[in-house]
C-alpha cells in the first residue's frame, strides 16, 4: 500500500489552536487598551463582582461601566464582524471562482450604504430607523443583483458579478444623489463618517441581533465547506458530481448577504477583511476549504479585533477602523499577490 | 447482452434551435462508445444530456431501466461519472484533493473526506500509474497529467459508466495514446462502459468498439466501429471527400483526401 501523502492536516490543527490562543490573548489585550486604561485585575475585580453581585470599590464604577457597556460588546462585535466578513469573502471567492471577489460584489455593501444614508438625511433622524434602512436596502440590492441575474439566465456566475456591478453602481448613483442634496454641515458629514467604517456605535442589542444571524451563517458554511471546494470547479463538474449548484449558491449567498447587510447596517463599511483574509488563510493552510475556513475566521478576527484596537489607541482621537483595514490591508494584500506568484493561483 | 445504459428518441433545443433530435442508441457494459462529428454538431450536448446535466425536451435517458429524470443527481452520480475537458482550476488545489471530490456523491452533504476517502483516491491514481503526483499542484502539472487526475476522480466516482468530453483535446501525440489505453484497459477490466466524445476517427477505430455518428444533432451512422467507418460515412459526416490510407489488424484509417491535393500555397515553386 502506497502512504497517502501528507497532507497538511496535523499542521493546520496546530495553526488552528496556535491562532485561538492568539485570539484569546489579544481579546484580553484590546479590552483593556484605550482612552480609559483598564488593567488585568481590574477586568478580574469586575467579573468577579458580577457574579458575587456585590458593589466594586467606588473609583472602579467609572471602568465598570466603559468595560461593561462600550468595550465588551465592542471587543465581542470585532470578533464577530471579522469572522463574518473574511469567511462570507471566502466563501464568495469559491462561489464565484474568482480570487478577487469580496462579499459586497453583489451589491450589498452599496445598498447597505445608500439605504442608511437615507435614514440619516430624512426627517426625525432615529438611529434605529438607519439600521433597519440600510439593511433592508442591503438585501434590496442583492435581491436585485440576483433577479437581474436570473432574468439573464445564460453563464450565471459571470451574469450575477455583472449583475452585482450594475446594482452596485446604482446605488452608488442615489448615494451620490442624496449626499449632493444633503446639508453640507450637519447631514454630509454624517453621511461621510458613517460610511467610514467603525465599531465606536456597538451595543448590546445590535450584538443580540447580529450574533444569532452570524453565528448561524458562519456554522451552516462551516458544515458545508467540503462543498465549496467542489462548487470552485464549477456548474458542469459540480453537477457531474451529485450537486445541485443553483441551491447551494442560493444558500451561501442569502447567509454571507444577511452577514454583510448586517455588518455594514451597524458598523459601516469595513473594507479589505473580505478580500485579503481569504488569501492569507490559503497562504497558510491550502485551498481546500475543509481547512482554510476555520482559519480564515480565526485571522478575520484576530485583524479586526488589532486593526480596532489600533483604531483606539494611536491617537487621542478615535481613527475609523475602516481605515486602518484600508491603510494596512492593501499593502499586506500586494505583498500576498508577491508570495503566492509561483503557485499558480493567478 | 444487457444493456446498462439507454437513451430513447433524445432531443434537446437552445431556446428556438434544435440542437439534438431523435438519438437513440443502447450502451452495453464493458464497451468503449465513440461519438464523432463535427465541431458544433451537438456531441457535448448530448454528452450532457445523458447524465442528466442538461433535462431533455423530448425522449428519455434511462440507467438500469430507470428514467434519470426521476433520479436524484446524487444517484445519477453513483452511476455516471463525467472527465470533462482538460483545464486549470481557479484555486491550486493539490492533485489528491482533487481526486477525492470524485467521493462527493457518497458523503453526506456535510461531511468532509475522511481517511478511506483518500485512500480510495490514492488507489485511483494508482492505478493510473500516477501516484507519484498526488501531492502535485493541479495547475502546475501538464496538460497530460492533469487530464489522467480528472479520469482518476471520475474513476473515484464510480466506473459503472464514463463519459470523457474530448479525452485527448490538448494531449501530445504519446499521452493521446496512452490516456486511450488506459481507458480501454477500464472497459476490460472493470466492465466500465465508456462514452467519449471524439475528433478523431482514426483514434476511434483504434480504441471504440462501437461508434455513434452524429451531424446537426441527428445520428446518421452507429454500429460496430469496423463496420461503420467506411470512407461513405465519414464522407457524410465531415462532408469531405475522404480516402482509406491503410489497414491493419483489420482496422482502416482515414485522411481527407484533401491533404494529397498538391497546396497551392506558394504557387507551386
Amino acid at each position: 500500500m502506497i502512504p497517502i501523502p501528507n497532507h497538511r492536516s496535523k499542521t493546520t490543527r496546530r495553526l488552528v489552536v496556535f491562532l485561538s490562543v492568539v485570539l484569546v490573548v489579544l481579546f484580553l489585550l484590546s479590552l483593556m487598551v484605550g482612552r480609559f486604561e483598564i488593567n488585568l485585575s481590574d477586568i478580574g475585580a469586575m467579573i468577579s463582582a458580577f457574579f458575587s453581585g456585590s458593589v466594586v470599590a467606588e473609583d472602579l464604577v467609572s471602568k465598570q461601566l466603559v468595560f461593561w457597556w462600550i468595550r465588551l460588546p465592542r471587543c465581542i462585535m470585532a470578533v464577530l464582524v471579522g469572522m463574518g466578513l473574511s469567511v462570507s469573502g471566502a466563501v464568495y471567492q469559491a462561489l464565484f471562482r474568482n480570487p478577487l471577489v469580496s462579499p459586497d460584489i453583489l451589491g450589498v455593501a452599496a445598498g447597505c450604504t445608500f439605504g442608511a444614508a437615507l435614514g440619516l438625511v430624512l426627517p426625525g433622524y432615529n438611529f434605529s430607523l438607519v439600521h433597519i434602512l440600510s439593511f433592508g436596502f442591503g438585501l434590496a440590492a442583492v435581491a436585485m443583483a440576483v433577479g437581474i441575474a436570473r432574468l439573464i439566465s445564460v453563464k450565471p456566475m459571470i451574469v450575477l458579478v455583472l449583475a452585482g456591478m450594475v446594482v452596485m453602481s446604482f446605488f452608488n448613483a442615489l448615494l451620490m444623489v442624496l449626499k449632493y442634496f444633503s446639508d453640507p454641515f450637519d447631514e454630509l458629514p454624517s453621511i461621510v463618517f458613517w460610511i467610514m467604517g467603525s465599531l465606536t456605535r456597538v451595543t448590546w442589542n445590535d450584538l443580540m441581533v447580529i450574533a444569532p444571524v452570524t453565528g448561524a451563517g458562519l456554522a451552516c458554511f462551516m458544515l458545508l465547506r467540503f462543498r465549496l471546494n467542489i462548487l470552485s470547479l464549477g456548474d458542469i463538474q459540480s453537477k457531474s458530481l451529485g450537486m445541485n449548484p443553483a441551491v447551494f449558491r442560493s444558500v451561501f449567498i442569502v447567509a454571507s448577504s444577511f452577514i454583510v447587510a448586517m455588518t455594514v447596517a451597524t458598523c459601516g463599511q469595513i473594507c479589505w477583511i473580505g478580500l485579503i483574509i481569504p488569501h492569507m488563510a490559503r497562504t497558510l493552510v491550502g485551498p481546500e476549504h475543509e481547512r482554510m475556513l476555520p482559519v480564515t475566521a480565526l485571522l478575520g478576527a484576530i485583524f479586526l479585533l488589532g486593526a480596532d484596537g489600533a483604531a483606539r489607541s494611536v491617537s487621542s482621537a478615535e481613527i475609523p477602523v475602516g481605515i486602518i483595514t484600508a491603510l494596512t490591508g492593501a499593502p499586506i494584500f500586494g505583498y500576498l499577490l508577491y508570495k503566492n506568484r509561483g503557485s499558480g493561483w493567478l | 447482452m444487457a444493456v446498462i445504459l439507454e437513451c430513447n428518441s433524445l432531443g434537446f433545443r437552445y431556446g428556438k434551435t434544435q440542437i439534438l433530435q431523435d438519438i437513440s442508441f443502447d450502451v452495453e457494459p464493458g464497451l468503449f462508445y465513440a461519438i464523432l462529428g463535427k465541431n458544433g454538431s451537438g456531441k457535448t450536448t448530448l454528452l450532457h444530456c445523458l447524465n442528466g446535466i442538461l433535462k431533455p425536451g423530448v425522449g428519455c435517458v434511462e440507467i438500469g431501466g430507470r428514467n434519470i429524470a426521476a433520479l436524484s443527481r446524487k444517484e445519477i452520480a453513483r452511476h455516471i461519472s463525467l472527465v470533462p475537458q482538460e483545464h486549470m482550476d481557479v484555486f491550486p488545489f493539490k492533485v489528491l484533493d482533487v481526486v477525492v471530490m470524485g467521493r462527493a456523491p457518497f458523503l453526506g452533504m456535510t461531511a468532509t473526506p475522511k481517511e478511506e476517502d483518500y485512500r480510495l483516491a490514492m488507489d485511483a491514481l494508482e492505478m493510473l500509474g500516477c501516484e507519484k503526483l498526488a501531492n502535485c499542484n493541479f495547475n502546475r502539472i501538464s496538460g497530460g497529467e492533469r487530464q489522467i487526475t480528472l479520469l482518476a476522480t471520475a474513476l473515484v466516482q464510480t466506473s459503472k459508466i464514463m463519459l470523457l468530453d474530448e479525452p485527448t483535446n490538448h494531449l501530445d501525440f504519446n499521452n493521446q495514446y496512452r490516456l486511450l489505453s488506459q481507458i480501454k484497459g477500464l472497459c476490460r477490466t472493470r466492465k466500465t462502459s465508456v462514452i467519449a466524445t471524439m475528433h478523431d476517427p482514426n483514434m476511434a477505430m483504434l480504441f471504440a468498439d462501437r461508434v455513434i455518428m452524429v451531424k446537426n444533432g441527428r445520428i446518421v451512422a452507429k454500429g460496430n466501429a469496423r463496420e461503420t467507418m467506411t470512407t461513405t460515412n465519414i464522407d457524410t459526416l465531415y462532408g469531405i471527400k475522404t480516402v482509406e490510407i491503410g489497414n491493419r489488424d483489420n482496422k482502416h484509417f482515414f485522411l481527407p483526401e484533401s491533404a494529397f491535393a498538391d497546396p497551392d500555397i506558394d504557387g507551386g515553386a
